[in-house]
């Protein structure tokens, strides 16, 4: 899969980023709507995800891989659930569009606002994360910088080309008399899975 | 192009009577400010944050051209098409010829306010393009064939009844009034646009010329989709949006999001640096492509901005719209009387530079100069300063209209004859009530009106009652001059006895030079230097030679122009300069001043029981001197009274120079919550720091709660001192 960089990891900054960060994260994405699941591996992070793809109904699937994904081997899950599950970039396409659920990972989170960065140089990873209408990524629990100011460190060492989002819980608008609604053009749901297991 | 034949007062008036309108921007304008409080609560400086933000803005400002060049350059690098579109045309010239070449038909919208600016829906429809505004607020006003209202919420002059009558047109079926389900039927129907759109158009938050990236701040989520589904993407960016590097997006991303909506992100971020994959289906297959970008910096008068020394602060400009949400002229009317697509102060200023200076005249008036604006923007923008500086200009250019000419020029600038015709006044101030001259007089002439009570000029004023109020001070510890201004002197005399009594009590010598005349406010207000630098230096003459080490002024609005204004309008007369400052360094208002002293003197003890005080913030004193603990001190401190706050005690009571006379319709309703607040206080004495607020609230109190009683500080200070 194509991406922004290969390895997030080497620049974060110094002694600026890690777990003592979570508690605040947590609470400033919960904030925003988004929901979050601490997990200690990433096997039960799969657990989590089958349990979600069962309540909400979902039939058809579509997710990009990584080393999170993997790890968890939600993938396998899913489809020995009987679910459809695409994970080829022309079948994301092809299927994208009438997917339930959307699986990815994102690079870190920031504290100061509850977001998390994801590498959306590839395209099927957008489409993953901006068609379906609940958007589930994982990430490692420790790849928190406190603010802004350091997610933007990160970025102006690694961003040279391509695509990155902060995403901040669902999508949202308040456009019609200041009523706050979710779930407008993009997911109406966003869960994440945070995974204390450094998998990399 | 200027719009031509507009009634604004009848504009005004309609605006006023929409009940769907008055009511949301009631209710935003209670919520606002407490959203953008919690937004913030975990940035430690704010100030800090706007300074650097401010800071990164003017250093770009400079430079523009260079920052656009490197702009291109990387941008092409990473596989961008880059065009600079020096007005509308240029842009839709270039982006018609594009559609044709690669055969777009249907093309999606992100907000982009460039793209509103020069109206290109329209002129993409005409070309025979499908064109789909996608953003929720935005689709809404395109199918009601509306301009926004606000910059961040297009819609908020609409309900939820109205809306779904809109969309029951639109869609041909009946669509109920539940919120949620109107959002669901705008995805629905729009996910159909996404997917069959050949083009993209976004705007851009910000450009970084470092890498060629553009950001985008959103929160539906249509704007990744606009940027990611079609085989094409064209951003449309103004020069101001350009920004040198990736971490100096930090002070904007650290404040759009927490001043334009109150949230600390939004839901999106969004990063776009030059080409990336898209997925094209071709005879039946999906296949990975190179998406085309193009880039456009639209001009359209911006450049010309960045090169004017007083106007390149519109750079400053985030368009989070905080500017609007606080100001009481906006929240009353809403954002289509500026007639433009721009709202409030800044959408006047950048009317007149993007748009057209005739339709910036037609709404000038509308800024009352109250600076809650400035005190909220991120780019620490001066609004009400700009506005000044247009007003001034278009006064160089075409002078002034003849009747305020007459005025300013053989009036106003001879102190004599301007206090006799204030004599003549007090004995007969019938002849005053009609004609046109009365609102270009400073503005207590125009008390005259008969739409409020106003007091009348007094039968004896102040400089003729300066003999019986001056006592022989032994040994004076300071030699103090008082400037009284025009309404302490002829309007509220009493004022200027208090203000005598209480400083020959701290042992000073009070003198009144007699050939001191009008500050000169209500002509810079005009736009008409030339006059007030006449005035301006009559004053300092008089005050020089009355050899002082203080001069005292108990109106805000005086004291700032004497200490500031002077010294900006005499900015290119180096033969003044010294003189004015001189003059200016001993120039001090009076509670400020009181304060000091008393605090010295250990008079400053609280006190307790007794007569119920609040106080109200003048928008001069508070946000132009930056005096607001100093008054609040001493009534803490006077024996007989009891201090209380009420609510929005520094938002502007509506006086506000002429407009609270010649928009009396806007004025009344600001007035009216003043008076409920002083009343829901429940004070028994409003107290007052500024006399032209005192007239305001004066004339208010007389109708709507006659026994309140309306106090200036000098008076309560006085009350407690001894003949």
């Amino acid at each position: 899969m194509k991406k922004v960089c290969e390895n997030w990891k080497q620049s974060f900054p110094a002694g600026k980023f890690g777990e003592q960060y979570f508690s605040e994260f947590e609470a400033r994405g919960k904030a925003a709507s988004a929901e979050i699941f601490r997990v200690k591996t990433a096997a039960e992070g799969k657990q989590i995800i089958a349990e979600l793809a069962e309540t909400t109904g979902a039939k058809k699937i579509v997710a990009v891989d990584g080393p999170l994904q993997d790890a968890s081997g939600i993938i396998d899950e899913l489809k020995n659930m009987g679910l459809e599950v695409y994970t080829s970039t022309t079948d994301i396409a092809e299927h994208v569009d009438t997917a339930d659920i959307g699986i990815s990972a994102v690079e870190f989170g920031i504290a100061e606002t509850g977001s998390v960065c994801m590498d959306g140089y590839a395209i099927e990873h957008r489409l993953v994360s901006m068609l379906p209408p609940l958007h589930i990524v994982f990430m490692n629990s420790s790849y928190i910088v406190p603010g802004v100011n350091e997610a933007l460190e990160v970025l102006s060492k690694v961003f040279n080309r391509g695509y990155i989002s902060f995403i901040t819980g669902p999508s949202r608008t308040a456009d019609i008399e200041r009523v706050l609604s979710i779930g407008v053009h993009g997911p109406c749901r966003f869960v994440i899975i945070a995974v204390d297991e450094e998998i990399n | 192009m200027e719009t031509k034949n507009r009634n604004i007062r009848k504009e005004i008036e309609e605006k006023l009577n929409d009940e769907v309108l008055r009511g949301a921007l009631s209710r935003f304008a209670e919520a606002y400010p407490v959203s953008r409080a919690k937004a913030y609560e975990n940035v430690e400086n704010l100030d800090a944050l706007r300074e650097q933000f401010k800071n990164m803005k003017s250093r770009t400002v400079e430079h523009i051209e260079e920052i656009a060049d490197k702009f291109e350059a990387e941008a092409t690098k990473r596989g961008a098409k880059v065009f600079r579109a020096k007005d509308g045309d240029a842009l839709k010239e270039y982006l018609i010829k594009l559609c044709k070449e690669k055969g777009v038909k249907r093309i999606v919208k992100s907000k982009s306010m460039a793209s509103e600016e020069i109206h290109l829906n329209h002129s993409l429809e005409a070309e025979g393009l499908h064109v789909k505004e996608t953003d929720l607020g935005e689709w809404i006003i395109a199918i009601a064939g509306h301009k926004p209202s606000h910059m961040v919420m297009p819609a908020i002059h609409l309900n939820r009844q109205q809306v779904a009558e809109y969309f029951s047109k639109e869609l041909k079926e009946d669509i109920p009034t539940d919120i949620p389900y109107m959002v669901q039927v705008a995805r629905q129907n729009l996910r159909e646009e996404f997917l069959q759109a050949d083009m993209g158009i976004s705007g851009a938050n910000f450009g970084i010329a470092e890498n060629g990236a553009i950001g985008l701040v959103t929160n539906e989520g249509n704007a990744r989709l606009v940027t990611t589904l079609p085989r094409i993407h064209v951003v449309i960016m103004g020069y101001e949006k350009l920004i040198p590097t990736i971490q100096d997006a930090s002070s904007i991303l650290r404040q759009l999001p927490r001043s334009a909506t109150g949230q600390q992100m939004t839901s999106y971020m969004t990063m776009v640096d030059g080409v990336t994959p898209t997925m094209v289906k071709k005879d039946g297959k999906w296949v990975e492509e190179d998406r085309e970008v193009h880039i456009i910096i639209l001009d359209n008068g911006r450049l010309k901005a960045a090169h004017d020394d007083k106007f390149k602060e519109i750079y400053n400009c985030l368009r989070c719209a905080s500017c609007l949400n606080v100001c009481p002229v906006y929240t009353l009317v809403g954002g289509h009387v500026y007639g433009h697509i721009y709202a409030g102060g800044i959408g006047a200023i950048l009317t007149a530079f993007l748009h057209s200076m005739g339709d910036f005249e037609k709404i000038n008036e509308m800024c009352i100069g109250c600076r809650k604006c400035t005190e909220v923007c991120p780019g620490k923008i001066n609004i009400p300063g700009l506005i000044e500086e247009l007003r001034a200009r278009t006064v160089k250019e075409n002078g002034l209209p003849f009747a305020a000419k007459v005025v300013f020029e053989n009036v106003l600038s001879n102190r004599k004859v301007f206090h006799t015709l204030l004599r003549l006044a007090s004995v007969g101030q019938k002849p005053f009530q009609s004609g046109k001259v009365i609102r270009h007089l400073p503005l207590f002439l125009a008390g005259m009106t008969k739409e409020r009570s106003l007091p009348a000029v007094a039968d004896t004023p102040l400089r003729d009652r300066i003999s019986k109020i001056t006592k022989k001070i032994d040994k004076p510890v300071k030699r103090v001059a008082f400037f009284a201004g025009c309404n302490t002197d002829f309007v509220f005399p009493e004022t200027g006895e208090s203000v005598f009594k209480v400083l020959q009590d701290l042992k000073m010598e009070v003198v009144f030079p007699e050939d001191q005349s009008c500050c000169g406010k209500p002509v810079l207000g005009m736009g008409d230097r030339e006059t007030a630098k006449n005035i301006a230096k009559r004053n300092i003459k008089a005050f020089e030679d009355a050899n002082v080490d203080v001069i005292i002024s108990a109106c805000p609005t005086c004291a700032e122009t004497l200490h500031q204004t002077y010294a900006e309008i005499f900015a290119d007369e180096p033969a003044m300069k010294a003189r004015v400052e001189k003059f200016a360094h001993k120039v001090r208002e009076f509670s400020s001043f009181v304060a000091e002293q008393y605090a010295k003197a250990g008079r400053l003890t609280k006190t307790t029981g007794g007569t119920k005080v609040t106080y109200h913030d003048s928008c001069h004193m508070k946000r132009g001197l930056g005096i607001y603990e100093e008054p609040r001190k001493l009534l803490e401190a006077a024996k007989g009274y009891e201090f209380t706050e009420m609510k929005d005690c520094d938002k502007c009571c509506g006086m506000a120079g002429a407009f609270g006379i010649k928009y009396t319709e806007l004025s009344m309703p600001m007035l009216k919550q003043k008076i409920t607040n002083i009343k829901d206080s429940g004070a028994e004495v409003i107290a007052v720091g500024c006399p032209a607020c005192m007239m305001q609230i004066q004339g208010g109190l007389d109708k709507q709660a006659p026994n309140i009683k309306i106090k200036h500080v000098a008076q309560i200070l006085a009350e407690n001192i001894k003949d």
